[in-house]
Parts: structure tokens; sequence; C-alpha cells
């Protein structure tokens, strides 16, 4: 447990000496943590420190902004950061509502110590890959920007595999104009094969190429 | 019971007559009348035809009396003689030992029949068809019908029931039916012949005189009596005695003794002879206990109750009745007495136990109320607690990963170290409320109870809300109560207050205790800003075990009504007149 992490881990929880408690046992596996004593105070910060964030450990009761308003906040202002929620007895409820609403994980106090570092690092796992296919989706997306609505169409069918003749006569141009399309969607995509178009297509939509 | 009893009606009757007779016969006036009773077997013409030989020559041996000569049965010669119209009796010997016992009759001469021996005439004899091989032995005459005369014939009964007495026979039970025809005898032998019978019961002598029965009816089980010249099936007995009576003057006895003895046997063979001896009469009827031997009969205890068996019986089940009776209510009375015992013992049980368990009542009371808070409580312990374990479990990560620096170990240790004064703290709350203490009335001041209550619910949550104290009370009053009672109502009061407001936020969440006293009664107003209750629950309110929090037990209101009545006050819940939320009021009397 020696590794550090680059990225730090945020604790939200009301109680001051159990949140500093936290943020002492994330510091003892390596982790850097910062502590927040309501909702509010790390929503300021939040956007500052978005990219920064590895995960984020929130108390599900608190006094003004509770753990789960907190959450949707999140959600609605595209912060995705991975949530472990921390509970009370008696709080499975509000605990299954956290998971339903897209928690990574929920700890019911009291917990091991090792729960909580386990939860933290599936958490941040969880969230790395989520952003990752964020990126590629982005990175896809990018690419099929440079296509005209006619060459996206055009890709589409391709991507499905129909000869050009077929393409042709579905969108009602000539096959020779199909031939140019499909060079032009090659160009901008710099792909060599109707296969690696296809997934692209599907990187960016997983549903494109249905119906 | 044979059939045999003489109806009281023929009694009456009997009597009727006899008074009439006495009326109607004329008077001893004459001396020289002698009046002789004879027992009829016969009818009383025949009879007399029969006596008449004797009759005739003793008219003729005494020429200076009149001879009256009167058939009479049993009893008309016993009312007779014992109304001393009678002079001398002529009679079976049975009969004679009656009379003699009962009225001092006195064998004069017996008779001489001729063809056996005066002292040993008189048998009795059981005839049975001579067609029937059975029964060959009286033994067998059980379980038989019989035919007989009257159960008082002498010849004609006693003299065999003595027989089968002596065989072990009580003919009471052992014979299955009694046809008793009456005189003449000869009604035995057609009964006999007729099959109305099995068997019957004649004097010995009467078949023999009588071939037309003869030749059809055997004697059964006949005796060697060597001498007697009939068949006899009992042992004999001396001949008819003619006797005197009390009143008979010795000259009258000697002169009509000395007439017939002296008398020559008659055509019929009969003559008189000296008196024989009747001791085996007197045997026969102490053994059968009959006659003047009655007595014996009387003393015995089965005999009564034979006798007297209905009236026995009655008597018994009347004492079974009885006692069913007595014994059924005894029981009853024992076991309602215990029923009564039991349950006295149990109520005194439960007030012992109850007296004994007053302080333990008002520690359940405290607990059930500490019940409440426990959900509370128990939030509160976990927060020190998983504090403590995170910096311990930390320090041994550091410690392991040679990274724990003497900074890091005196923040955790001083982490640790505030933690587990605050559990403490928390602990210590707790059992100071739980503690068990003696219930006391004191004056106290309602202001400082109050506040305490309020500051003890405070101190117990994390983020308490706010408490306003709306005090109205005169400065230095004093109410008498039992301080921590009312302290457990309002910390109740304040613990639902919270409870109905916490999901609603801070700015909602505010509570207000009112204070004031007015007409003598102190109230203590709490204000929560809930939502209010449901009339349904509001009208359950204090009734334990109603609750609506999911870890509730609903003994909370109830227990508070009950301290609030302890103190002869009340505890009322209404909703706000200004917005939302409840008002509960505790009111206590306040004796200024």
């Amino acid at each position: 447990m020696t590794e550090t992490h680059s990225r730090t881990v945020h604790v939200v929880d009301d109680d001051a000496a159990f949140r500093r408690s936290l943020v002492f046992l994330l510091e003892s596996v390596g982790w850097s943590a910062r502590a927040h004593a309501s909702a509010e105070e790390f929503l300021e910060q939040c956007h500052a420190a978005h990219g920064d964030m590895a995960c984020l450990v929130l108390d599900i009761r608190m006094p003004m902004m509770s753990g789960l308003e907190l959450q949707q906040r999140l959600r609605a202002e595209g912060c995705a950061v991975p949530v472990v929620f921390i509970t009370g007895h008696g709080d499975v409820e509000l605990a299954v509502q956290a998971m339903k609403h897209g928690a990574s994980d929920f700890l019911e106090k009291p917990f091991k110590d090792q729960a909580l570092i386990d939860a933290v690092v599936a958490a941040v796992r969880k969230g790395d890959a989520a952003r990752a296919d964020v990126a590629r989706r982005e990175e896809a997306l990018a690419v099929l920007e440079r296509l005209s609505p006619r060459e996206r169409e055009v890709a589409r069918l391709v991507a499905l595999g129909w000869p050009n003749k077929l393409v042709a006569r579905e969108l009602d141009i000539s096959e020779k104009t199909v031939h140019v399309h499909r060079q032009h969607v090659m160009e901008k995509t710099e792909l060599g094969s109707a296969a690696e178009l296809a997934r692209l297509m599907l990187r960016a939509d997983p549903h494109a190429l249905d119906g | 019971m044979p059939a045999f009893r003489r109806s009281p009606l023929a009694a009456v009757l009997f009597c009727v007559l006899l008074a009439a007779g006495a009326w109607l016969a004329p008077a001893r006036a004459d001396d020289a009348v002698v009046r002789i009773g004879v027992l009829a077997f016969l009818s009383g013409d025949d009879t007399l035809q029969a006596w008449k030989p004797v009759r005739e020559q003793l008219q003729r041996g005494l020429p200076a009396y009149r001879f009256e000569w009167l058939p009479l049965d049993h009893e008309g010669m016993r009312s007779r003689a014992a109304r001393g119209e009678l002079d001398f009796v002529i009679t079976n010997p049975g009969h004679y030992v009656d009379l003699e016992a009962e009225l001092g009759a006195s064998r004069v001469l017996t008779l001489d029949s001729g063809e056996a021996r005066p002292e040993r005439a008189i048998g009795s004899a059981v005839v049975v068809p001579r067609t029937a091989e059975v029964p060959a032995r009286l033994e067998e005459l059980r379980g038989k019908r019989v035919a007989l005369v009257s159960r008082d014939a002498f010849g004609g009964y006693q003299l065999l029931w003595r027989e089968l007495l002596a065989l072990g026979i009580d003919p009471d039970h052992a014979f299955a039916a009694w046809e008793v025809v009456g005189f003449p005898m000869t009604r035995v032998f057609d009964a006999v012949l007729d099959g109305q019978a099995d068997f019957g019961i004649v004097r010995a002598c009467l078949l023999e005189s009588m071939p037309q029965y003869a030749e059809r009816l055997r004697v059964l089980a006949p005796r060697d009596e060597p001498g007697f010249p009939c068949a006899t099936t009992s042992r004999l007995y001396p001949d008819w005695p003619l006797a005197t009576l009390r009143h008979t003057s010795p000259e009258l006895a000697r002169e009509v003794a000395v007439a017939l003895l002296s008398m020559p046997r008659t055509a019929q063979g009969v003559s008189w002879a000296v008196p024989a001896d009747y001791q085996s009469v007197h045997e026969l009827f102490r053994e059968l206990q009959i006659g003047p031997y009655a007595y014996l009969r009387a003393p015995t205890l089965m005999a009564l109750a034979e006798r007297y068996w209905q009236w026995v019986a009655a008597l018994v089940m009347g004492i079974v009745v009885w006692v069913i009776y007595t014994v059924r209510v005894e029981h009853r009375v024992h076991v309602r007495t215990q029923e009564l015992r039991a349950a006295l013992e149990e109520r005194q049980a439960i007030e012992a136990r109850m007296r004994a368990n007053q302080e333990q009542v008002d520690h359940l009371t405290r607990l059930s109320v500490l019940g409440e808070l426990s959900g509370t409580l128990a939030h509160e312990l976990n927060q020190p607690l998983a504090t403590i374990g995170n910096y311990a479990q930390s320090v041994l990560r550091r410690a392991d990963a040679g990274r724990l620096s003497e900074a890091a170990s005196r923040e955790a240790a001083g982490e640790i170290a505030e933690q587990a004064e605050r559990a403490a703290a928390i602990l210590a709350r707790i059992r100071a409320f739980a503690k068990k203490r003696v219930g006391q009335r004191e004056r106290r001041d309602p202001r400082a109870v109050v506040s305490e209550a309020v500051a003890l619910f405070r101190g117990m949550l994390a983020q308490a809300p706010e408490v306003t104290l709306d005090d109205r009370l005169a400065p230095g009053m004093a109410v008498e109560m039992d301080a921590l009672q009312i302290q457990q109502v309002v910390l109740n009061l304040l613990k639902n207050a919270y409870d109905a407001c916490r999901d609603l936020g801070p700015e909602r969440c505010s509570i207000r205790v009112g204070l004031s006293i007015s007409a003598g009664v102190l109230r203590i107003a709490v204000r929560d800003q809930g939502p209010g209750l449901d009339p349904v629950i509001r009208a359950r309110l204090f009734e334990p075990f109603l609750s609506t929090k999911a870890d509730g037990l609903g003994l909370g209101l109830s227990i508070c009504k009950t301290i609030a009545e302890a103190h002869g006050g009340r505890l009322e819940a209404r909703e706000a007149a200004d917005g939302p939320g409840m008002v509960f009021t505790l009111s206590i009397p306040a004796h200024d």
C-alpha cells in the first residue's frame, strides 16, 4: 500500500472527527484526501477540481443537503465522479435508492477500514473505466462529425456491409455517386475497411447500426 | 312376595261380619250349652257330617249338655276363642300350638283315627303326576310351580316346609310359581293334573283315600315310616287334639274327656286317646319361626329386609341421595373455597409484587422512554466508535508500511482519546437516566426542570433542533412534582417533536416549549412544526404499543400519560391554532 495516487478522494461528512479520521485512513494507504463539512461546501470546489477527483465518500444523512441530493446534483451537472455512500444503521432504503442512481457502493457504519479502502479502489476503477468510455465515444463522435449528412447515410449502409449497387438503389442515387461518397468517407475517417467503419460508428453510438 | 297376604278389604269385611255375628248371636245365657269349634278343611256341612259319629256319641254320653258344633276356619276359631265363645276346640296340631301359646288352649285328648298311632298320624305328601319321571327327589323341585291349599295349612304345607328347609331349600325363593288353590284340598290334585302346577302339597293319606286321583298321581320321595299306612314325604306328627280354653271349667273338661275316652270306635274307626306329646309340633314351628315362634323370625335383619324391602330400598335410596348431595355440596364448597383462597393468594402475591417492584416499575418506564430514544443513541455512539476504529487502523497501516510519523501518531492518539471521551459521555448520560431511583415528590422550579430536560435533549443529538422557551412563569415559582418523571415526559415530547420535523429541513424544525400557569394548573406545552397527525392516529395516541415509527415501541406517550395522571394531571394533544404542527400539553396541579 505504498503506491501513491495522483488524484484526490473527497470526503463529505457532517461529523468533523469522523471525516478527519477517514482522511487520515485514506492517507495511510497512499491516497490524497480532502474533507468537506457539507454538500454545499463540496459543490463549490467540485467544478474546480473535476479532473483531479478520484472518488467521493459521502455521508447519506446530513442536516442541510443530504447525500442523495448531492448525488443528484452532480449527475445533473455532468460531474461524473464515482460515489461511495456511508449509511447509518437502518438506512438501507436510502442506500438502495443511492445504488439505483448509480452509486458505486455503500458501507453501513460501523465498517471495517479495509472495506472502505476496497470500496474506494473499486469506485476509482469504475470511474476510470467510465471515463475512458466517454473519451472514446467523444473521439469517435468527433471523427464522424467531419462527414456531411449524405456521407453519413452512405457510411452507415457501407458499415452494414451493403454493396454499392444496393446502397445506390436504397438512397435513389447513381452507383457512381455512391462510389465517390464512399471514397470521401474513407479518406475523412482515415479508415481502410467497412469493418473498421462499423466499429467506429458503434463506439460513437452503440445503437448506430440498429434497424 | 308370595300372593297370600290378606287384603285389607277382606280383613275389614271380616271384622264387620264378626261384629254382626256377636250382635246376633245369643249370649251364653244357658250354661248347659257347650260350644265346640271344629276346624273346617272341607265345607261347613261336610265337616259337620264328618264329625257326625263323634257328635252323636258325645251327645249320647252327656245328655245334660247341649253340644253346639261350629265349623270354623283358623281365624274364625281364634277370634271366637279369644272372645270366650268356645268351650272346646278340635283343630290341627299346628293351629292348636298357636292357640295354646296365644289363648292358653290345653289339650285334653288326641284323636285316634285308627290306622296310625295318634302321636304319629299326620304327614305331608308331595304329589306329582304318575306320568312324570322327574322329579324323583325333593331337590329337583327347585324352579318348579307348586300347588297348595294355603301357606297356613299344617299338613298341607308346613310339615313339608320343614323338610325343604332341612334340604337347604328356601320355598320363598326356590319355586317358579305358587298356585294357592284353597280348600277343599282336592283342588291341589286338580291343579297338578291340569298342568297349572308341576307338583302339589297335600296332607298325607288324602291321596290314598281317593282312588280316582291315586291312579294318576304318585307321592314323591315317600319316607319309610313303619306302622303308617300311607305314603308321606314329611316326618309324622301327632293327630288332632281336643283342647279346652282358659275359661272352660275343669269340671266340664273332665266330663267331656271321660265321655269321649269311654266312647267306642266309630264305624270309621275313630276314637280318642290320651293327649299326645305335641313337642314335635313346637320344634317344627320353632324351626320354621312361625306361630308362637314368629318372634324368632322378626329380629333378623335379613327377614326384615325381605319383608320391607321396598321401604328399605327407598330408605337406602334416600340415604344414598342424601350422601351424594352432601358430598357434592361439600365438594363444591371445598372447590369454591380453594378457588377463593387461590384468588386471594394470587391477589396478595400481585399486590406484594407490585409494592416490592414499584421502583422497578419506575425503572422500567424510564427504560422504555430510553428505548424510544435508543435509535438516536445508537447512532450517536456509532460516530465516536467508527472514528476511533478508523484512527487505530490507520496507525497500524502506517506502522506496517514504515511511514508512521510522530505527528501522525500524536494526531491519531489525540483524536482517539477525544472520541473515547465523547462515547463515555454519551454512555454516562444514558446510565444516569436509566439508573434506578426511588420516586420522590418535591417542590421544584418548573423552569429549571424543563430547562434541564431541554439541555439533556439537545446534548443527546448531534444536530439538535432549535428549542425556544416561552416562559410566562413568575420568578421563584415552585410546584410539587417528581422532577425526573416530568423530565421524562418533556424529553419524550421533545423527541416526538423532533421526529415530526427532522425530515423537513432545519428552517421548519424548530420546537417551542411553553410554560404557563393559570387557575392553579401548571402547563408545559411542546409545539412542533411537523405535518400534524392523522385523525385516526390522534384518537389512539395514548394507547400503548401504538407507534408511527419503524423503530418505536409505542410506549412513550402511554407512559407519559401515566406519569401525568400520577401527578393528578393530564396530557393532551391538539393541532396548533397558528399554522402546522401539533401541541402536546402536560398539565399538573400547582398548589401555589
